[in-house]
């Protein structure tokens, strides 16, 4: 459905996005995460045809978003960041005029099809009320519906549940995982637990570059295989963390502080597919030290973010 | 040509729908008024080869109200745009920046059209009171509001460009105001200066000159080089403010 090629967005003096290249198959709910400032919205920009890449290219539906922009736009539906609405219009009113916009033949076929989509995103009640005495959660529903009207095969979403409460949130993930069952989604956020709950797969970028492609479930494995392990140790801390650092292969990280009765906490970080425990255990029988836990951090999608984006940074 | 018509109709209600734009119906009919009356006193003074049409709006309160109109209507119409973030909505619609433009300019147009109809109704008033012996030529009607007319596409494309520049709706009065006045201005300084000038410029000074034009087009006279020159900057302007609109799809 999205076929981004080396994308590139190059402002005077910086780079937004650096060869970015990815694809989104028909039918999948991805999600596109990264921290404030990563590039997730400029790469927005390109794939709906606002911003033009310095290079690379975007296909929609086989479109190029330049070359065919009408035919690729018809195909796009999209949410912009803080969603942008004319205040002065009522809800059905401007949802009309969208939908005419975009191609809804005006009369009977806009007028039904605006009643389907208010009716999907909760809006009826509101219909006749102008857009400007909306909250932040029936706004963004607004432009939830606008995105949807022309019926698109793929649905474009910055950051859709930005400043709402749980509750809303709440909602519009169900609304955002039930429209997936018929649209191709590609939502941008940086709140980690939504992409776990709504999302096939999650494109991770920071500075501009992709550095992770895959299931949460997957990313969040590989990590738990490079994971963590936390020893509780009777020793010295300096001593068990210089015992562990010569015996465990693989490893990257050790750190030990004292814990109150003379117990030292141990917490191992290796690389990936190294599981130290059983070394761990067996250093522990030698110097005859007793072990009151020896565990794995299971890893979440937070986990994996951070490793992946604060790499970059140290 | 649909979208167009959507856009088109959506700018007009915008138009229609706000308090400004009576405000500013208002306002022209206060000063079409006394333009009007100044225009009866002065005759009553004093025999003038000019027709109570001409004196009308070859006035300085016709100049007036042509300063005011122009920030009025067009500051809006791209900056506002500009300032909620629609024009990203917009333009990842299937909407190109062409339509946008000429539906936005043309919504204007009408009701800067409309806010010249009141004008009308003195002349008629005036006629009907006076038992017909009032003298409306047509000749400096038609003129009159011809040359109103081809102003106003030169100014509100000019507006059009000002309000696509920023996202600041004072900004882009403020800078209509300012070339307004300097292109009154410079047609005033150039037909005061006329006499002193070698006489083989005189043309190229009543080319440019809006003085000159409204002198010529309320006695009467339809000049189509002053039509040319309307007409022909206006769709720069439009032009121009197409590029700006586009200005972000500019591939380096």
């Amino acid at each position: 459905m999205i076929d981004a090629t080396d994308l590139t967005k190059r402002y005077a003096g910086h780079t937004a996005v650096n060869g970015l290249s990815f694809e989104v198959g028909r039918g999948e709910i991805v999600g596109f995460l990264g921290p404030n400032g990563a590039g997730k919205t400029t790469t927005m920009r390109m794939l709906t045809s606002y911003l033009p890449p310095t290079s690379g290219t975007v296909r929609i539906a086989g479109y190029d978003v330049f070359e065919d922009s009408m035919e690729a736009r018809r195909h796009i539906g999209y949410m912009p960041e803080n969603v942008p609405l004319y205040d002065e219009m009522r809800v059905r009113e401007y949802l009309r005029f969208r939908g005419k916009l975009k191609g809804i033949k005006g009369g009977r076929p806009v007028r039904k099809r605006v009643g389907e989509v208010m009716e999907l995103c909760g809006l009826t009640d509101v219909r006749r009320k102008p857009i400007a005495v909306l909250s932040k959660g029936f706004r963004q529903r607004v432009g939830l519906a606008d995105a949807l009207i022309h019926n698109p095969d793929l649905l474009i979403l910055d950051e859709p549940t930005n400043g709402l409460d749980p509750n809303q949130i709440r909602q519009i993930r169900g609304l955002i995982r039930d429209l997936g069952k018929e649209h191709t989604v590609l939502l941008s956020t940086h709140i980690l637990s939504e992409v776990e709950m709504t999302c096939d797969r999650v494109l991770i970028i920071n500075g501009g570059k992709l550095k992770a492609s895959g299931r949460p479930k997957d990313l969040s494995d590989d990590i738990r295989t490079a994971g963590r392990v936390i020893a509780e140790i009777k020793a010295d801390p300096k001593l068990a963390a210089t015992a562990i650092e010569k015996h465990v292969k693989g490893l990257r990280k050790v750190n030990a502080t004292s814990l109150p009765g003379g117990w030292a906490r141990v917490s191992v970080r290796t690389e990936a597919g190294v599981d130290p425990r059983e070394t761990i255990h067996n250093i522990a029988v030698s110097e005859r030290w007793t072990v009151r836990e020896l565990s794995r951090k299971s890893a979440s999608l937070e986990d994996v973010f951070v490793e992946i984006t604060q790499d970059d940074l140290a | 040509m649909r979208t167009f018509l959507i856009l088109f109709g959506k700018e007009l209600r915008a138009f229609f729908y706000s308090p400004v734009a009576y405000i500013v119906l208002g306002l022209v009919m206060v000063l079409n008024g006394f333009a009007f009356n100044a225009s009866v006193s002065f005759l009553q003074r004093e025999a003038s080869g000019g027709s109570l049409v001409k004196w009308t709006f070859d006035s300085p309160w016709f100049y007036l109200t042509y300063f005011a109109i122009f920030p009025l209507i067009t500051m809006r119409l791209f900056a506002e745009e500009r300032r909620l973030g629609t024009l990203e909505t917009l333009l990842t619609a299937p909407v190109s920046a062409w339509q946008l433009v000429t539906s936005k300019f043309s919504a204007a147009v009408i009701f800067y059209a409309v806010l010249w109809l009141p004008s009308l109704i003195n002349f008629f008033v005036f006629q009907y009171v006076t038992a017909g012996a009032a003298d409306l030529p047509p000749g400096a009607l038609i003129g009159s509001y011809t040359i109103v007319f081809a102003m106003g596409l030169f100014n509100i494309a000019l507006g059009c460009l000002a309000s696509s520049l920023t996202s600041n709706q004072m900004i882009a009065a403020i800078t209509t105001l300012t070339f307004t006045i300097i292109h009154y201005l410079l047609g005033l300084f150039a037909s005061t200066a006329k006499r002193l000038l070698p006489p083989s410029s005189e043309e190229l000074v009543d080319y440019f000159s809006s003085v000159t034009h409204l002198q010529t087009f309320t006695s009467g006279l339809l000049d189509t080089r002053a039509l040319v020159y309307y007409a022909s900057l206006s769709v720069l302007f439009l032009v121009l403010t197409h590029q700006v609109v586009e200005f972000r799809r500019w591939k380096s």
